[in-house]
């Protein structure tokens, strides 16, 4: 398959099985036991949840079609909240879903506070350079980066001129590491048993956009 | 009976296999994708350390004064105003603040009606401080942008506000 992923990269056990767990079952199983460490005034426990989960709420952000200062507010909002909570949140195994839900109630007050509704597809967002050098950047910067960016630089485009649903599922879904499919509906308020079938149909559209243009 | 049969089980296991194929394509694809995010649109840098050092703001020996009222979800829209003050109630076992931010400032009431000293956070850091009277009355500057909370010293209690943005 000619696929933009370089050559031998394999699919993720992630998506092995039932879609349900997935995540779930991969990268989330300490949240419950870190959540308790961190309210147990355990620092470090806290920084792993910040890199485990704050993916998940950023892309919950970026997927309403905020503003950058919009997004930032959103994420730091729910993060706050967050340690407010530490210890009382009944359920810390489920911490994803919570946060990702506290996102969401955040971004829609702030487009209905503000209607500042400014489309994802901002073409400043291909251009912005990240602030630091991610493994995947540093990819990039090796002698084969020109082609690579470029594909990548190609399906990203795709993916921001896919219909606003499509776009916003998929945001939500490729955050970092996987987010189980809870996750992935308290994000959007959508119900869990129609997220497999949209992300299939939403992918397939892609896939058949970068056909279009020759990149399979 | 039996070739009609074969026939049926290979085009079944030949479904099976297109879906198997096709669940492979968008498994790899939607992993394509998560790479580009992680390259294109990452979470910012100054957001992680942002988010690292909110663990600050955990304090177990506050109690957290939930939001219970916001205009903005629960007001009715005032006609021919543009922008109305935006009215915030905040509820904890024994306690009430009712706080109402604008462009001019915050103006707070606490109930029952009492003296306290207040802190208007902005982050694990920044903070300014306000004072209720004794009718528990308190006006301040409008919290800066962004999410912000109010920890209250009553008596021997400390209450926080739900953070949220203003």
């Amino acid at each position: 398959m000619n696929g933009l992923l370089p050559v031998g990269t394999t699919c993720s056990t992630a998506y092995d099985g039932t879609s349900y767990t997935r995540g779930g079952t991969v990268d989330r199983a300490d949240v419950g036991a870190l959540v308790q460490s961190a309210a147990d005034g355990d620092a470090a426990a806290w920084k792993s949840l910040v890199d485990g989960l704050g993916p998940l709420v950023w892309s919950v952000a970026r997927s309403h079609g905020l503003s950058d200062a919009d997004a930032h507010e959103v994420y730091q909002t729910a993060w706050f909240r967050f340690a407010q909570h530490l210890g009382r949140i009944r359920e810390p195994e489920k911490t994803g879903s919570w946060l990702a839900s506290t996102a969401r109630n955040e971004c829609l007050k702030l487009l209905k506070a503000s209607k500042r509704w400014t489309p994802t597809d901002d073409p400043q967002l291909l251009d912005r350079p990240s602030e630091d050098r991610t493994p995947e950047e540093s990819v990039l910067d090796s002698e084969e980066a020109a082609a690579q960016t470029e594909r990548v630089r190609l399906l990203w485009q795709e993916f921001e001129e896919l219909g606003e649903r499509c776009r916003q599922l998929l945001r939500v879904l490729i955050s970092s590491p996987p987010p189980s499919y809870q996750e992935v509906s308290a994000a959007l308020g959508i119900a869990v048993g129609s997220i497999g079938p949209m992300r299939q149909r939403c992918l397939r559209r892609l896939r058949t956009r970068l056909e279009a243009r020759g990149t399979k | 009976m039996s070739d009609l049969n074969d026939e049926y089980d290979e085009r079944e296991a030949y479904d099976a296999r297109d879906e198997r194929d096709g669940e492979l394509h968008d498994g790899l694809l939607e992993e394509e994708l998560r790479q580009a995010a992680a390259i294109l649109d990452p979470v910012p840098a100054e957001l992680r350390r942002v988010a690292v050092d909110a663990f600050a703001l955990h304090d177990l020996d506050a109690r957290v004064a939930e939001l219970t009222f916001d205009s903005l979800l629960d007001g009715i829209p005032v006609r021919g105003v543009a922008d109305p003050p935006r009215m915030l109630t905040f509820s904890t076992d024994g306690l009430t603040v009712d706080v109402e931010v604008s462009a001019d400032g915050l103006i707070g009431q606490l109930l029952p009606p009492g003296p306290a000293g207040i802190e208007v956070l902005s982050g694990p850091r920044a903070h300014a401080r306000l004072t209720a009277d004794d009718m528990g009355r308190f006006t301040g500057d409008a919290p800066p942008a962004g999410p912000f909370a109010l920890r209250l010293r009553t008596g021997g209690e400390v209450v926080v506000t739900e953070w949220l943005r203003a």
